[in-house]
């Protein structure tokens, strides 16, 4: 719970999920899923999957898309360019960013949208004197993901 | 005349159809499918975007969510699950119909999702989690002897078979007549495991994607012989099961069974069988 914790800090979000634990992955069940009874044994996936504990918690496209209902957040827009770039794995330049919510604040993390969803988040760092949104997760992962797994 | 052990094999399958009453190419080719993920999103609002993007779809008819045409979303489709049963899916992996059976149930209820498969467990985790699946929990292990330890409503087993050669080229090469004996042999193994875990009332749906009567019509006729289920018939589009296979009859109660062939439906071959435990 400490590094999905951590994320969470990141990105400014007040949420306080009941995790499962199966492995490295974390997961949250919905009310009707909380209730019911099931085996343990052989389990490697339940619910809503939160994300993994690597070196650092690495969110799911779900709690991502989570983050981005909750008001608060911090966020970047893009516009369908950049946004193109970026779930393409690209990380986005300063400039490129149409607007944020909550200030931009060097090593925090964001989330990324676009046309109201949230495609990714990276990090605000800066990169060669340059400073970016360093692309840490886009949905594009998922074209990519079993092709080099 | 040399004749390569691929030409045999294809001469030999196709002469089997033939007795089955189609007349095959070995040929025949089927389009691209897409699912709209109600989970998600909706058909309008999908077909809004592509049409924006300048894709255009075409609706198959005889598919609630379906566009171009799969005809393996037949078989969630036909199951009908509802947000109140407690699903299993024997041999989930990639997940294409578990996540198909989720939006069908409103991402409500009790999904399990079983498969052998760490590696194809991979994709259906990927699966999942793209398509916003949160009512299901997935298992690892074999489904013939894995204790889920409940019950269940409703039952898909989309069993590992000899597929067919419309989505694997090599088919006709790789393939032969033992293949298929072996393949209708774990099936039934499957099917014993599916009839132990089905509550009394509840429903199993049976598919394969192969067109072999051992994978099929013989493997539901042993299942009638030796459980306690009736057919329920499916109807709609595709032809009705084999009542006569080469030669031998079988009961009438077959043709509920549901094919769909290449030649006369234009899709891959496929096979489903709906069963209600007594």
């Amino acid at each position: 719970m400490r590094l999905l914790r951590r994320f969470l800090e990141q990105v400014g979000s007040m949420m306080d999920p009941e995790a499962l634990k199966i492995d490295s992955k974390r997961f949250t069940l919905s009310p009707e899923l909380g209730r019911r009874r099931f085996s343990r044994e052989n389990l490697v996936y339940a619910g809503t999957y939160l994300g993994r504990n690597r070196r650092l918690f690495e969110p799911s496209s779900l709690l991502l898309q989570m983050l981005a209902a909750e008001e608060g957040t911090r966020k970047v827009h893009l516009d369908r360019d950049a946004a193109w770039l970026f779930v393409c794995g690209r990380d986005i330049f300063e400039e490129n960013v149409k607007r944020v919510e909550g200030v931009l604040e060097l090593g925090r993390y964001y989330l990324v949208m676009f046309d109201g969803r949230c495609v990714g988040y990276g990090r605000y760092e800066t990169s060669a004197g340059i400073r970016v949104i360093r692309n840490l997760f886009d949905l594009g992962d998922f074209l990519r993901r079993e092709g080099s797994g | 005349m040399v004749v390569s052990r691929e030409e045999a094999n294809k001469q030999f399958f196709l002469d089997r159809y033939r007795m089955l009453g189609h007349r095959l190419t070995g040929d025949e080719k089927t389009p691209q499918v897409i699912r709209v993920n109600t989970v998600k999103t909706s058909d309008a609002e999908l077909l809004k975007t592509l049409t924006g993007l300048g894709v255009k779809l075409a609706k198959v008819p005889y598919l609630d969510h379906g566009y171009v045409a799969e005809e393996s979303q037949y078989a969630a489709q036909t199951l009908a699950p509802s947000a109140g049963d407690t699903v299993l899916d024997m041999c989930a992996a990639p997940g294409g119909k578990t996540t198909q059976i989720a939006a069908i149930m409103g991402n409500r209820g009790l999904l399990y999702a079983v498969d052998a498969d760490m590696g194809r467990i991979y994709a259906l985790e990927n699966n999942l989690e793209r398509c916003g699946v949160d009512n299901c929990l997935v298992y690892h292990g074999d489904a013939t002897s894995l204790d889920l330890g409940t019950r269940f409503s409703k039952v898909l087993l989309d069993a590992p078979c000899s597929g067919n050669y419309v989505t694997d080229p090599s088919w006709f090469r790789n393939r032969s007549i033992m293949d298929v004996q072996r393949n209708a042999e774990t099936q039934r193994k499957l099917l014993i495991a599916a009839m132990r875990r089905l509550e009394p009332g509840g429903t199993l749906l049976y598919a394969t994607c192969s067109l072999e009567p051992e994978e099929n019509e013989l493997n539901m006729e042993w299942l009638l012989r030796n459980h306690h289920v009736t057919l329920v018939e499916i109807s709609g589009p595709g032809e009705r099961g084999l009542t006569e296979v080469f030669g031998q009859k079988l009961g009438e109660e077959l043709s509920k069974c549901h094919r769909f062939w290449p030649d006369t439906n234009h899709t891959q071959g496929f096979f489903l069988a709906k069963v209600v435990k007594t």
